[in-house]
């Protein structure tokens, strides 16, 4: 009996000396999306930071990237955000105007502030204070990606820069000879594939728009009616329509390779960065990178990326901001997303990734970045204007009227902004 | 008689079970022909699944190579039993089973005892009940879905399989199948059953629910199906691997640069299995309540 009394104190005394060294630990809250190559390295990199850290415990929270919004959503509304979120950077502005993120200057290494790109700083920058309240070892671009051999065949001209990119007629006229070609199913992949559920149309068709010499929403007036729905906005749309009903663009049931698939069914893609590690893969070197080209006067490329925010309800937000620092200086990790063609948004990421160096195949997705990079409105009413926007685009894909389906989109974003008032001080800024 | 006369009424049966056959070869190869349709899909996933490159899944879709693998590999399953940590899927699987199972069972208790209640219960207002039941029917999950996120979260359920559960126990569709079925059984039995002395409750249990087998098999199916396929709800309301489904963790194949076709074909086709194995449990008595319905006027 003594000795079952003496075994049961002892097992007591080392479950709760077990349970007090747990609670002991700071729990640091990480949401994120992500594939899986990336789910298992964030865990690795949180072996690794809590290794170094033992009193720190990295607990993931994974929503998948479709329902992403949706899980922050419900996250706010149970009163349970993060300590560390993962957020695209056009929705930073909707996040910190509604008081969800914390500025991360004073919290994040010196040195990798330093180290920030100029585009990585404006993605994580929030218009109004113009304080840093995200950071992130990469950015993005897209850009026009092209069969060799395809291109060969129609003669057409290959662009050596920015500077050299094809005109809106060039496009189209390539468009339709590749249209005639053998083998050619379909003469670009615009990636209908991912469908409206992400943010891919915005990203990638609204650079289409701006360069065509209009815009989502006047961006000093932030009034959508008279931009969106301009005839420059209007001409360019039907400009993508008249591509679709051609049967130039492979159709959204066919996926989201049929540029690298087998056959290569597809002679030009306009892909992200991100497709370029597939695509080199499955194609060797019949594969050539072109700039975006010239819908009008000038050029224009997306920019912005998934980033890292500590949220205002963090409790230990220095730990949080540890976690960060780690997490983009981690050898690791930085390899791994180098191995993705993850396009650099730290000077010395950039140094290691020799693809988007001076003559690296992806220079010219870099050189875009400092010369037509248009990044999406920072503004609160970006989910609205993302969202009334992909639809309009969808509509337009299906038949329906550009026009029509513009100045729907664009009332939408207005009737938003009136709601609330035109997110002051954002409505004060003129 | 004749021969002649004889050979007209052969050659007229003769002609007729011609006829007759080649009625019933045009019936089974429609039959067939639509089966395969339906058929199709189930085995795209399935081939696909035994695919090693996910470029090449995607490059046989649209054409009759979708539905062919020429060296089949169970490379894509292992690579999903091999995720560990946040992607271990053996984890998720069983926290689906777990969810299933217990939100059926109860499901099953719980939406019967209502619907006796409704059909054969002494309590007043059972038709005003009834109509709040089916009214409740009509409201679409995605307009009370925050509010409920708020409410489990308030509660303090969240991240765990309670939050998982409870919430889709009682279901109105469920309460009024099982109304609709109990109140088609002749009264005589209750009554019958309370002239031997045995409570309204016990009357529930030793004699109708024995009786509404048809009812619970089309319950457990449809409840089934629903509970496995729950996506956005276990997003909501969970937040680690302690208690998230298998519908969740297949999402990670679909990130946002690329599609991991070859991978989530195979976690697919394991995640089907039980659901398929819940209704060929169950299909006999769910094929024989739809004749059934099909029968009663």
């Amino acid at each position: 009996m003594g000795k079952r009394l003496l075994l049961s104190l002892v097992l007591s005394s080392a479950l709760a000396a077990t349970w007090a060294h747990a609670a002991d630990k700071a729990v640091i809250q990480v949401m994120h999306q992500g594939d899986p190559g990336f789910v298992a390295a964030y865990g690795k990199v949180a072996e690794r930071f809590e290794a170094a850290n033992p009193d720190v415990d990295i607990q993931f929270i994974y929503a998948p990237h479709d329902a992403y919004n949706e899980k922050f959503s419900a996250a706010v509304v149970a009163k349970q955000l993060p300590d560390v979120m993962e957020l695209d950077a056009p929705f930073l502005a909707n996040y910190v105007w509604s008081g969800y993120l914390q500025p991360i200057k004073p919290l994040i290494d010196k040195d990798l502030l330093d180290d920030m790109t100029a585009s990585n700083i404006a993605q994580g920058t929030y218009p109004i204070d113009k304080d840093l309240y995200a950071i992130g070892l990469t950015d993005s671009s897209v850009v026009l990606y092209g069969n060799k051999k395809y291109l060969e065949a129609i003669g057409a001209r290959i662009p050596k820069s920015v500077d050299d990119v094809w005109t809106r007629e060039e496009f189209e006229t390539y468009l339709e000879k590749l249209s005639k070609l053998d083998g050619v199913k379909w003469p670009i992949d615009t990636f209908r594939g991912y469908g409206i559920k992400t943010e891919w149309i915005t990203y990638a068709y609204g650079p289409i728009l701006q360069s065509a010499g209009c815009d989502l929403i006047d961006r000093k007036a932030w009034k959508s009616e008279s931009t969106l729905d301009s005839d420059a906005c209007v001409d360019a749309l039907a400009m993508m329509q008249k591509w679709v009903k051609n049967g130039w663009v492979v159709p959204q049931s066919a996926g989201t390779n049929q540029f690298f698939a087998e056959g290569n069914p597809a002679a030009l893609a306009l892909g992200g960065h991100w497709v370029y590690a597939e695509a080199v893969a499955a194609m060797k070197d019949n594969i050539v990178v072109l700039p975006l080209p010239k819908f009008g006067a000038k050029g224009a490329s997306p920019d912005g990326t998934w980033i890292w925010a500590i949220t205002k309800t963090s409790k230990h937000p220095d730990i949080a901001a540890k976690f960060i620092s780690f997490l983009l200086k981690d050898k690791e990790y930085r390899a791994y997303v180098a191995s993705q063609s993850g396009y650099p948004g730290l000077k010395s990421f950039a140094a290691e990734s020799p693809l988007y160096a001076n003559g690296g195949p992806m220079a010219i997705a870099f050189e875009q970045a400092s010369k037509t990079a248009v990044a999406r409105p920072p503004h609160p009413a970006y989910p609205t204007i993302t969202s009334a926007f992909m639809q309009a685009v969808d509509e337009v894909f299906n038949g329906g009227d550009p026009k029509e389906a513009l100045t729907s989109a664009a009332k939408k974003i207005d009737e938003d902004i009136a709601d609330n008032d035109g997110y002051p001080p954002f409505g004060d800024q003129q | 008689m004749s021969d002649i006369a004889l050979s007209i009424p052969r050659a007229r049966a003769a002609q007729s079970f011609s006829a007759t056959r080649v009625l019933r070869l045009i019936q089974v190869t429609c039959i067939f022909i639509i089966a395969l349709v339906i058929v199709s899909p189930l085995l795209l996933l399935v081939v696909a699944s035994l695919k090693d490159d996910r470029f090449q899944i995607l490059a046989d879709m649209g054409s009759f190579r979708a539905f062919w693998v020429s060296i089949p590999t169970l490379s894509n399953y292992a690579e999903v039993g091999h995720l560990s940590g946040e992607l271990a899927f053996g984890r998720y699987l069983i926290n689906s089973l777990i969810i299933l199972i217990t939100t059926v069972c109860s499901g099953l208790i719980v939406n019967s005892m209502a619907g006796f209640v409704l059909a054969w219960g002494s309590l007043r207002g059972r038709a005003v009940i009834l109509s709040i039941v089916i009214a409740l029917y009509v409201i679409p999950q995605e307009s009370i879905i925050m509010p409920l996120v708020i409410m489990v979260s308030r509660a303090g359920m969240a991240d765990t399989f309670a939050v998982q559960i409870v919430p889709w126990v009682a279901s109105p569709l469920y309460i009024f199948l099982f109304y609709q079925f109990f109140s088609q059984l002749p009264k005589e039995l209750l009554e019958a059953a309370e002239i031997d002395g045995a409570s309204f409750f016990r009357a529930y249990r030793s004699i109708f629910l024995p009786l509404s087998l048809p009812a619970l098999a089309t319950v457990s199916i449809l409840m089934g199906i629903e509970t496995w396929n729950q996506y956005l709800w276990p997003i909501l309301v969970t937040q680690t691997d302690y208690a998230r489904p298998i519908a969740v963790a297949i999402a990670t194949f679909f990130g946002q640069d690329s599609i991991y076709w070859d991978r989530a074909m195979a976690a697919s086709v394991l995640m089907m299995i039980p659901i398929l194995g819940l209704y060929l449990a169950f299909q006999r008595w769910f094929v024989s309540s739809f004749i059934g319905s099909a029968v009663k006027g």
